[in-house]
């Protein structure tokens, strides 16, 4: 289990970090999100020793040794390689830096080549290879030696949906055989696909962490998906609607003042008969993103 | 396997694989053989360079071939055949040699041109040589007449230690050792500047430092360009032994090798000592501080800009060592000879000229010594810091962010 504890991180008179907490166990993924500047690419580099911070960070309790870093595969937000070796050679090159022999790494290549679906050969150097095939490279290069913790800053960057799935396959791999996984990304939708928890960095602190679920529940069921013959000002007449946004015809989001208006608006809309749709469910990550990320209701 | 030499084995490898690498040792070598080759093409035969030998005397004429010392041929035998190869430039000319009266000795060159100094005093020994021996035959002297008069002067040569010669391979030493240490650092410093400023430009440096120490990776690096030099070295002196084995023994070289073999041992004497030692230490030393410009650059495209701070420290020492090296005995050079950067250029001019000590040369190792291994670590301690640190800040920016990230 990775732990993060109150860890600070100042540059000068920027506040980059400020008491970040969180734990990330080990078969979990943990989506770490944030506007840009929010302090996510400063966790993962305190956490990779980087940098000098404030605090504590342990790998299964202990401060994480030159061993450890043994055991972790991680992708940074720029994308980057050797240009003049080959794909085999980077590979190696980066695996054997993580105490994996060449010759227990170089039967697993085409396999990976295979799963990512990287085209090209082992022996092609890195400059001949389009930028998404590099990149798939680079993804390979973090995954191959089955790290037990993994770090991946914006790894759907740039990645097609195809490419994005081969990607969310490998992580639940890699969470299945009980890697702890953090990621950063700004596509909630990913987060919220693949993640079991995740924290919201703003301005350097912590403002979200929980369960994707839980976090989702700590803002309330206040939005509501609705389809009526009923008119959106109609709808915007009944107590505890806050706006009414229609999404199709006779087909509505409403957003509630108060999750617990709910009742009395079901009641009102059905009248005790049939509707085909009424569905109160919480915000969703990216509107809780939205409003939460930088503090602001875009809304 | 140990992180440091995994590094190692891999900047060397990358680089020793390389086709400049590979151009950069064999330069020399090429240069060398394209020299001799051209050389050999436009010396002439070995046929047109020798010297008929004429006479009536069948016995003189075979003790002039035998024991003349002169490059001769057997093959022409009479005057006409010997005129016949010179007009068509197969020889160089021919001798006549006669004896008058069985009392003289005389003896004509015909040919197209002079006959080189060294076969005229040649011939002139052999003819003297021969004079001496038909006089005592004349004069009809005893034997203890005869050793009388082979007693021969005695002329020995007291020489002082600075002779001619001695300031000879000193200067050719100072030169070749000047030269050849400011390439070598010109070189190493620059590839080693652009290799770690392209690194870092390409921010592999993140996923590298997620996997070893920036020391470790830091110390590969400076291991991996010392493998590199070393590679060089090894080739140079193979070469080099090579070369002399060919000298020694091609007729092109072999007269000029025996008269400068003095010389030469001496100049690789005054290089292969101490002053190799100082040289490989000040590749060192400049590869660190390379690598160090190296980590400030930001940019790729500032990559070949890194190493120039280095270049013209390394010209600084250079044109330094150059002004002083009619003056080793100079108080500045004295001081500098104890400088690291410095010292590696002016304690072997000291050394070469016999103005220092090995006392002094030690102490003057010893403290550039110091400094590399200072330099390493220290530069070990805040490259990760500097590595990392990709803002565009300019230099006391970049540095000053950098140290203060680790």
């Amino acid at each position: 289990m990775l732990s993060v504890a109150h860890i600070s991180k100042h540059f000068g008179s920027l506040h980059a970090l400020n008491d970040v907490s969180f734990d990330v166990h080990d078969g979990e993924i943990m989506g770490l999100i944030g506007q840009n500047g929010a302090g996510k690419s400063t966790t993962f580099h305190s956490i990779l020793n980087f940098l000098k911070f404030d605090g504590a960070i342990t790998w299964n309790g202990q401060p994480l040794s030159a061993d450890d870093y043994n055991q972790i595969g991680y992708l940074p937000e720029e994308r980057s390689l050797m240009s003049k070796l080959t794909i085999t050679q980077q590979i190696v090159y980066l695996a054997r830096l993580k105490n994996q022999p060449a010759n227990v790494i170089k039967p697993k290549i085409n396999d990976w080549m295979q799963r990512f679906a990287v085209k090209g050969q082992p022996t092609d150097k890195i400059n001949k290879l389009s930028k998404g095939n590099q990149q798939k490279v680079q993804l390979i290069c973090t995954l191959i030696h089955e790290p037990q913790l993994i770090i991946l800053d914006e790894p759907f960057s740039g990645l097609d949906p195809v490419n994005a799935d081969l990607l969310k396959q490998a992580i639940v791999a890699a969470k299945q055989r009980g890697a702890a996984i953090i990621f950063s990304s700004h596509d909630m939708s990913n987060v919220e696909e693949i993640c079991d928890t995740l924290v919201m960095l703003r301005n350097g602190e912590v403002v979200l962490n929980g369960t994707v679920d839980g976090v989702r529940d700590q803002f309330g069921r206040t939005r509501l998906f609705l389809t009526t013959d009923w008119s959106a000002e109609q709808l915007s007449t009944l107590a505890g609607v806050d706006s009414v946004t229609a999404i199709g015809p006779n087909h509505y989001r409403l957003k509630l003042t108060n999750a617990d208006a709910g009742p009395a608006i079901f009641d009102a809309v059905t009248k005790g008969h049939y509707i085909q749709e009424f569905s109160q469910q919480p915000p969703t990550l990216d509107e809780i993103f939205r409003t939460e990320a930088g503090g602001v209701d875009h809304e | 396997m140990n992180k440091t030499w995994i590094v190692t084995s891999e900047t060397y490898l990358r680089q020793a694989k390389s086709w400049s690498f590979l151009m950069l040792i064999l330069m020399p070598f090429l240069f060398i053989g394209l020299t001799f080759g051209i050389t050999y093409v436009a010396t002439p035969s070995k046929d047109k360079s020798d010297i008929a030998v004429i006479s009536q005397d069948a016995s003189l004429r075979q003790s002039f071939l035998k024991t003349s010392g002169v490059q001769t041929t057997s093959k022409y035998q009479t005057v006409n055949a010997a005129q016949d190869a010179t007009k068509k430039s197969d020889i160089n000319g021919y001798i006549v040699l006669k004896t008058k009266n069985n009392r003289q000795v005389s003896t004509v060159f015909h040919g197209p041109n002079e006959i080189a100094s060294g076969d005229q005093a040649k011939i002139q020994r052999f003819l003297s040589h021969l004079q001496t021996q038909l006089n005592v035959q004349t004069a009809k002297l005893t034997t203890k007449q005869t050793q009388a008069l082979a007693v021969q002067p005695s002329f020995k040569q007291q020489l002082q230690k600075k002779t001619a010669s001695d300031k000879a391979a000193k200067t050719i030493s100072f030169y070749i050792l000047v030269f050849f240490v400011y390439l070598i650092l010109t070189t190493y410093s620059s590839i080693t500047a652009q290799e770690i400023a392209a690194e870092k430009g390409t921010k592999i440096m993140e996923v590298i430092f997620s996997s070893t120490t920036p020391r470790k990776y830091f110390n590969g690096k400076v291991y991996g360009v010392l493998l590199m030099i070393v590679t060089q070295l090894l080739v140079y002196l193979l070469g080099g032994a090579l070369i002399v084995q060919l000298a020694q023994h091609s007729r092109l070289t072999a007269n000029m090798w025996s008269q400068y073999a003095p010389i030469i041992g001496k100049v690789l004497h005054n290089l292969l000592s101490i002053n190799m030692i100082f040289a490989l230490a000040a590749v060192l030393l400049y590869t660190v501080v390379s690598a160090f410009c190296g980590a400030l650059v930001t940019r790729v495209e500032d990559a070949s800009k890194a190493s120039q701070p280095v270049i013209y420290l390394n010209l600084l020492t250079f044109a330094m060592a150059m002004a002083f090296q009619g003056s080793p005995t100079s108080g500045i050079v004295t001081v500098f000879s104890y400088i690291p950067f410095f010292s590696s250029y002016l304690m072997p001019l000291r050394l070469i000229n016999g103005t220092a000590t090995m006392g002094a040369a030690v102490l003057s190792l010893i403290i550039l010594l110091a400094t590399v291994v200072g330099s390493m670590w220290y530069i070990g301690k805040i490259y990760g810091g500097l590595m990392l640190q990709t803002d565009e800040l300019g230099f006391w920016g970049n540095l000053k962010r950098g140290l203060s990230l680790k």
